[in-house]
C-alpha cells in the first residue's frame, strides 16, 4: 500500500492558489451560471433549498387537510379538491421532498467529507436537478389547473385507470414522478461511485466516515428499489394510454401487481429516507459529544442488514388483500427483524452519549427530538407488523400517526439537526441565537399534538382519506386537538425558516470548525470554497487540524495548474490512488437533456403520442452531444500529485468513473428487467384471468427471427471486443462498423417479430410480450448509439492504445442487451411450448 | 401491547436520559450496547411477540369447516350483501349486513369496479375487496346488536361514504326486515 | 475487496432464499400442492421446508468457510455471515408454524 500520508508537496501562497482554482471552479456570473452550472455545492444546496419550497408546499397542503378535518362537517374543501390535496400532500413530502432533500445533501456533503473536489459525474448532478425541477414543476401546475393526481399517494388500480380516472389526474402523477425518478436513478449511479472511488488517499472502504456507509447503502437500494416504481409506472401509462391490460382483470391483468411493485418500491423507500438521516446523527451525535461513536463496526452490520432487510417487508403493506397466512408471516418476521439493525444504532448512539459529554447544542436538540419521535413510531411499526393487529389498525389514522412519526422523528428531526449543523459551512455565519430553540420547541410540542392523539383516533375506528364524518361524534374531539396542533406545527417550521434566512443574511462571521469536528468537511474555509481543497487530503489528515495546511496546497494535486477541474480516483476497497480524473466544466447539455426529456413527457401528458418520436430523436441528439464531449483525441502526460506519486489522466485508464457509472446503470437496469420478469410470473401464475387465449404467433418464423436477432446481437458483442482489442490499429473502425450493422440486423429482425405478434391490448400475455421485445429494443438502440460513438472515436483519433473511448462501455452494454433479450427470448418460447 | 411500547419507550428515554447526565468516562463495554440490548433484548421480545401475532393470526383465520357463507360485494360506492333470510331464503340487501350472534362465519368479499376495503372496528379484522378475487373473512359477532361498518381502502369520491350497518341478531330471530329501515333490493 | 463479497454473501443468500420460498409458496397455492401429501407430511410444507433448510446448509457452510481474523474487514465479513443465517432462520421460520394457503 502507498503511503501518500509521507509525501507532502511544498507549501504555496494560499491565496494564490485559492485565485487559481476558483478561476476554475467557478460558476459562470449572471443567468448562465444559473442554467450551466455543475458544482456539486451549488447543485447539491440548490436540490436542499427547492426541497425545502416542496416541503413548505406540502406543509400548505396538510394544513388544509387538517383545516377540512377540524370539524365533522367540514365544507372548507368539496370532496374531489379533498382527494388531490391528500394525494399531493402525499407525493409531495415522498417524491418532491424527501427524496431530493437527502440527493442534495448527498451531493453537496459526500465530496466535502470524503476528501474529494466534486461528485464523480457533475454534468449528471445538474441534470438529475433539472429532471426534480421541471417534474416538480408538471405535479405543481396541476395542481393549480385542478386537475391534481387524486387516487391517494399509491395510485392503486383500478381506481388509477382509465374506466376510474379519465382526466389526465392520474397521468399527472406516472409521468411526472417518473421524470422525478430519473434524477434519483442518476444521484444513485453518482453516489455510488463517488463514495466508491472518489475518497481521500488512503481511506479505505473499512476506515471512511460513517455517512459514506449510509450513503452507500441508500444509493444501492435507490438502484434497486426505484426501478420496481419506474416499471410499475410504465405499465400502468401504457394501460392508460394504449389499453395494454396489465392490472385489468377481465384480460389476465391483475391489481395486485400494481400493488406488488409499488411496495416493493415503497417500503426500502422508507429506509431510503431513513439511511442518510440515521447517517447525519451519526455523524452529529459523536462529534457534539466530544466522542468518537460507539461500534463502527456494528453501525455498518446495521446498515448492511437494513439494506437488505428492507427489501424483504413490502408485502406488509398488503396483509389484507387476501394473500395467505404463511405469505404475511415472512413478511411479517421480517418487518420485525428489520428493528433490531435500528434498535442496534439506537443503542450505539445513546452508549455515544454515555461515552461522551454531551453538549446541548441546537443540532442536539433535534437528536433528542428524535429519540423521543422516533422510538415511538418505530414501536408502533413493530405492532403493524404483526398481521392481527394490522388486520385492525390497516388503512386507519393510526397508521397515519405511525407513518408520521416515523417519517418525521426519522428523517424531518435528523434533517433539521443537519442543517442547524451544517449551515456554517453552507453560508460561513453563525446562527442568531435563541430563535431557533423556540422553533424546536414549537415542533416538537406541536408535531406529538398533532400525532399522538391520531393513534387513538385511529383505534376509535376512524380510516385514512375520509373527508367528512357527520355520523361519528367519537372522533370530533381528537380532531380538533390534532388540527389545532397542526397549526403549531406550522408556525415551529416558518420559524426555523426564518431563523435559517436570518442566520444566512445576519448572522455573525463564524470561525473555522465552530464544532471541533475531526473530519475533513470541516477541513476548509467558512463558507465551503467552491472546489473544497486547495490540495486534496489523505486518510491521515483526519482528526487533525489540516485546513491550512491543505489550502497551502501541502496535500495532493495542488491547485489547477492545467486550468482542469480535477480530483483524485481511488481504488474503491483500499483507496490507494489510481488515476486523476479531469471533471467537465460549466456547461448547458444538463439543462438542454432535461428539456428534451421534459418535451418527451409533455407530449405524453397532452396525448399527442404521434409528435413522442420527435422528443426521441431529440434525446438521441442530446445524448450523442454527451459522448462527443467525453473522451480526448491525444495521450496526456502523467500528471505529479505529489513528489514521489505520478498519476495517469482518467482518458487513459480503462477503470474509469464513467465505468463505473456504466456499472451502477445496469445494476438498476438489471433490476427493472427482473421486476419485469416477476411480473410475467406472478400474472401467469396468480392472476384470474389466465390461461390466456390461444396464440396466433407464427411460431417457426419468429422463432427464425428471434435467432437471427441473438446472433447479432452475439456478433455485436464480439465486435466490441475487438473493436477495443484493436484500438491502436485502423481495425477499430471495421469492427465499430460490423457492431453497428450487427445492431442493425437486430432491429431489423425485432420489426419482423412486431409484426407477427398478437394484439397487446387482447391480454395481459401479450401486453408483456410487447414490454419484453419494447426492453430489448431500446436497449439495441442504445447499443447501436454506443457502436456508432466508438465508430467516431476511432475515425476521431479518439482511440490509442492508451485511450479506449466508448469500447468498454458498448462492450458492457451489448453484453447486457444480448443476455437480456435471451432471456426474453427462453421465456416466450417456454410460453408458448408448454 | 401498547402498554409493552411505552415501557420499551420509557426504558430508551431513562437510558438515555442517564447517558446525558453521568459523567464522562468509560461505560458499559461496546458489545453491552450493540449486542446485549440491540440484538439480545430485542430479539427477545421480537420472537415473543411475532411468534404470538402467527397464533393469533391462525386462530381467526377462515378454514373449510362448513361455517354460514355469506358474499359482500363491493361498488363504487355501497355494498351488497347475499345472505340467509328470515325462513332460511337467501335475500339480497343493500347497506345493510344481518349477521347471526355467537354463529361463526366466512363472508366471502369481493368488487365489481376499484378496490374497497370491508371493515367492522367492533368486530375487528378488515379485508379488501379486489375486483376479480373473492378474499374471505372470518367474522364472529358476540351479542345482538346494531354496528357501523365503513369502507377502509380510499375508493374515489363516495369514500367517506360508503358506510354500511351489520345487524347482529339472535339466531332464529331475525329482525323483521320492514322495520329496520335499510334499503332491501328485494 | 474479496472482503466485500464474503460479506454480502451471507444477506444475498437470504435474498435469494426468501425470493425462491416466497415464489414456490404462490406457485404451490395456485398448483394445489397443499393437497397433496407425502410420507412426511404435506407436499407444499416438505417442499419449502427442503428448501430452507438447503439454503440454511448453506448458509452454515458460509459461516464455516469464511476468512476470520482480528481486522475490521474480517469483523464485517462475519456480522454480514451472522445476518444472513439469522434473517433466513427467522423470516422462514413461518414455514413450520402457519398453514399454508389460507
Amino acid at each position: 500500500m502507498s503511503d501518500a500520508g509521507q509525501r507532502m508537496n511544498p507549501p504555496q501562497r494560499a491565496l494564490r492558489l485559492h485565485r487559481q482554482l476558483s478561476g476554475v471552479w467557478s460558476d459562470l456570473p449572471g443567468w448562465r451560471g444559473v442554467l450551466s452550472s455543475v458544482n456539486h455545492g451549488t447543485i447539491g444546496l440548490r436540490f436542499m433549498a427547492t426541497a425545502c419550497v416542496f416541503f413548505a408546499i406540502g406543509g400548505v397542503l396538510s394544513m388544509l387537510i387538517r383545516a377540512q378535518l377540524s370539524t365533522p362537517r367540514g365544507a372548507f374543501l368539496d370532496t374531489a379538491l379533498y382527494n388531490q390535496i391528500f394525494t399531493m400532500h402525499g407525493s409531495i413530502m415522498m417524491f418532491l421532498f424527501a427524496i431530493p432533500m437527502l440527493e442534495g445533501l448527498a451531493l453537496w456533503l459526500l465530496p466535502k467529507i470524503l476528501g474529494a473536489r466534486d461528485m464523480a459525474f457533475p454534468r449528471l448532478s445538474a441534470l438529475g436537478y433539472w429532471c426534480y425541477l421541471f417534474g416538480g414543476t408538471i405535479i405543481l401546475l396541476s395542481l393549480l389547473a385542478g386537475v391534481a393526481p387524486d387516487g391517494g399517494w399509491f395510485m392503486y388500480t383500478p381506481l388509477s385507470d382509465k374506466t376510474h380516472t379519465p382526466g389526465v389526474n392520474a397521468d399527472v402523477w406516472l409521468l411526472g414522478i417518473t421524470f422525478v425518478e430519473i434524477s434519483a436513478v442518476a444521484a444513485a449511479v453518482e453516489i455510488t461511485v463517488t463514495i466508491l472511488r472518489c475518497r481521500a488517499a488512503d481511506m479505505p472502504l473499512t476506515r471512511m466516515p460513517l455517512m459514506g456507509w449510509y450513503m452507500l447503502g441508500t444509493s444501492v437500494m435507490m438502484l434497486v428499489g426505484f426501478p420496481p416504481l419506474i416499471l410499475g409506472s410504465i405499465l400502468l401509462e401504457l394501460e392508460r394510454a394504449f389499453d395494454w391490460p396489465f392490472f385489468a382483470v377481465a384480460r389476465g391483468g391483475d391489481p395486485l401487481l400494481w400493488q406488488h411493485l409499488f411496495w416493493l418500491f415503497g417500503h426500502p423507500e422508507v429506509y431510503i429516507i431513513f439511511l442518510p438521516a440515521a447517517g447525519a446523527l451519526s455523524t452529529i451525535i459523536p462529534i457534539l459529544s466530544r466522542t468518537t461513536i460507539l461500534g463502527y463496526g456494528a453501525v455498518v452490520a446495521a446498515v448492511l442488514g437494513l439494506v437488505f432487510l428492507s427489501f424483504g417487508l413490502w408485502v406488509h403493506h398488503m396483509f389484507t388483500v387476501g394473500i395467505p397466512h404463511m405469505a404475511l408471516a415472512f413478511f411479517s418476521a421480517a418487518s420485525a427483524l428489520v428493528a433490531v439493525p435500528t434498535a442496534v444504532q439506537v443503542f450505539v448512539w445513546i452508549g455515544t452519549i454515555w461515552k461522551g459529554r454531551p453538549q446541548l447544542k441546537l443540532p442536539m436538540l433535534y437528536v433528542l427530538g428524535f429519540f423521543l419521535t422516533f422510538v415511538m413510531g418505530g414501536l408502533t411499526g413493530v405492532m403493524l407488523a404483526i398481521v392481527p393487529f394490522n388486520w385492525q389498525a390497516h388503512d386507519t389514522a393510526f397508521v397515519t400517526a405511525h407513518l408520521h412519526y416515523v417519517l418525521i422523528g426519522g428523517f424531518v428531526f435528523p434533517m433539521l439537526a443537519a442543517l442547524t449543523y451544517w449551515m456554517p459551512l453552507i453560508c460561513g455565519r453563525e446562527r442568531v441565537p435563541r430563535l431557533g430553540e423556540a422553533a424546536f420547541w414549537l415542533i416538537l410540542i406541536g408535531f406529538h399534538g398533532t400525532f399522538f392523539i391520531m393513534h387513538l383516533t385511529g383505534l376509535l375506528g376512524m380510516p385514512r382519506r375520509i373527508d367528512v364524518y357527520p355520523d361519528n361524534p367519537e372522533w370530533v374531539l381528537p380532531n380538533l386537538i390534532s388540527s389545532i396542533f397542526s397549526m403549531v406545527m406550522a408556525m415551529g417550521f416558518a420559524l426555523f425558516a426564518f431563523d435559517i434566512i436570518l442566520q444566512r443574511f445576519l448572522g455573525t462571521h463564524s470561525r473555522r470548525n465552530p464544532w471541533q469536528a475531526p473530519t475533513l468537511d470541516w477541513a476548509m474555509a467558512l463558507p465551503a470554497p467552491v472546489y473544497n481543497f486547495a490540495s486534496l487530503p489523505v486518510a491521515a489528515h483526519e482528526g487533525r487540524d489540516v485546513a491550512v495546511t491543505l489550502a497551502r496546497g501541502e496535500g495532493l494535486l495542488p491547485g489547477a495548474p492545467r486550468g482542469w477541474r480535477e480530483t483524485l480516483v481511488v481504488e474503491a476497497g483500499s483507496g490507494r490512488p489510481e488515476h486523476i480524473a479531469v471533471l467537465p466544466d460549466n456547461s448547458m447539455l444538463p439543462v438542454a437533456t432535461a428539456l428534451t426529456i421534459g418535451s418527451f413527457f409533455i407530449l405524453m401528458l397532452a396525448g399527442l403520442y404521434w409528435l413522442t418520436p420527435l422528443s426521441i430523436l431529440g434525446i438521441i441528439l442530446v445524448l450523442w452531444r454527451w459522448g462527443f464531449v467525453m473522451g480526448a483525441d491525444r495521450d496526456h502526460a502523467v500528471v505529479a500529485v505529489a513528489p514521489s506519486l505520478e498519476l495517469p489522466l482518467h482518458w487513459q485508464v480503462r477503470g474509469t468513473l464513467a465505468y463505473g457509472g456504466a456499472v451502477a446503470t445496469l445494476v438498476a437496469d438489471t433490476s427493472l428487467y427482473a421486476c419485469l420478469l416477476f411480473g410475467v410470473g406472478f400474472l401467469t401464475v396468480v392472476a384470474p384471468g389466465w390461461p390466456a387465449p390461444e396464440s396466433t404467433v407464427p411460431g417457426l418464423w419468429s422463432a427464425a427471427l428471434a435467432i437471427i436477432a441473438l446472433a447479432a446481437l452475439g456478433f455485436g458483442a464480439f465486435a466490441a471486443r475487438q473493436a477495443e482489442a484493436g484500438r491502436a490499429t485502423r481495425m477499430a473502425q471495421t469492427h465499430a462498423l460490423s457492431g453497428i450493422v450487427s445492431a442493425v440486423v437486430a432491429l431489423a429482425a425485432f420489426a419482423g417479430i412486431a409484426s407477427g405478434m398478437d394484439d397487446p391490448t387482447r391480454h395481459a400475455r401479450d401486453a408483456l410480450r410487447g414490454v419484453l421485445l419494447g426492453f430489448a429494443v431500446v436497449h439495441v438502440v442504445i447499443a447501436l448509439l454506443l457502436a456508432l460513438r466508438c465508430h467516431a472515436d476511432a475515425r476521431g483519433g479518439r482511440m490509442s492504445a492508451h485511450r479506449r473511448g466508448a469500447a468498454p462501455v458498448w462492450r458492457l452494454w451489448q453484453d447486457f442487451a444480448f443476455v437480456t433479450t435471451a432471456i426474453s427470448a427462453l421465456l416466450v418460447t417456454a410460453q408458448e411450448l408448454l | 401491547m401498547l402498554l409493552g411500547a411505552a415501557a420499551i419507550t420509557a426504558f430508551v428515554l431513562i437510558l438515555l436520559a442517564i447517558a446525558w447526565r453521568r459523567s464522562e468516562g468509560s461505560g458499559p463495554d461496546e458489545r453491552v450496547w450493540t449486542l446485549g440490548l440491540g440484538v439480545g433484548f430485542v430479539m427477545t421480545v421480537l420472537v415473543a411477540l411475532v411468534g404470538y401475532g402467527f397464533w393469533v393470526g391462525e386462530r381467526i383465520l377462515p378454514r373449510t369447516d362448513g361455517a354460514l357463507r355469506i358474499t359482500a360485494e363491493a361498488q363504487q360506492w355501497g355494498w351488497v350483501f347475499t345472505q340467509p333470510g328470515p325462513d332460511g331464503a337467501v335475500i339480497e340487501t343493500q347497506d345493510v349486513l344481518y349477521v347471526p350472534a355467537r354463529t361463526p362465519l366466512d363472508l366471502e368479499i369481493t368488487s365489481t369496479d376499484v378496490i374497497h376495503s370491508f371493515w367492522v372496528p367492533r368486530l375487528g379484522g378488515k379485508m379488501d375487496a379486489v375486483p376479480g378475487r373473492a378474499n374471505v373473512l372470518r367474522l364472529f359477532a358476540e351479542a345482538p346488536g346494531e354496528l357501523e361498518g365503513l369502507c377502509a381502502e380510499f375508493c374515489g369520491l363516495g369514500h367517506s361514504f360508503m358506510r354500511f350497518r351489520v345487524i347482529v341478531y339472535e339466531p332464529g330471530a331475525f329482525p323483521d326486515l320492514s322495520t329496520s329501515d335499510g334499503d332491501e333490493n328485494e | 475487496m474479496r472482503w466485500a463479497a464474503w460479506m454480502l454473501a451471507g444477506p444475498l443468500l437470504w435474498a435469494g432464499l426468501f425470493s425462491v420460498v416466497y415464489a414456490l409458496h404462490g406457485v404451490g397455492c395456485a398448483w394445489g400442492w397443499p393437497a397433496l401429501t407425502t410420507p412426511i407430511g404435506q407436499a407444499q410444507v416438505v417442499i419449502l421446508a427442503a428448501v430452507w433448510v438447503g439454503g440454511l446448509a448453506l448458509h452454515a457452510i458460509l459461516i464455516w468457510q469464511m476468512p476470520r481474523g482480528p481486522s475490521r474487514e474480517d469483523r464485517l465479513v462475519s456480522y454480514g455471515a451472522w445476518i444472513g443465517l439469522v434473517a433466513s432462520l427467522l423470516t422462514l421460520a413461518p414455514i413450520l408454524l402457519t398453514s399454508t394457503c389460507f
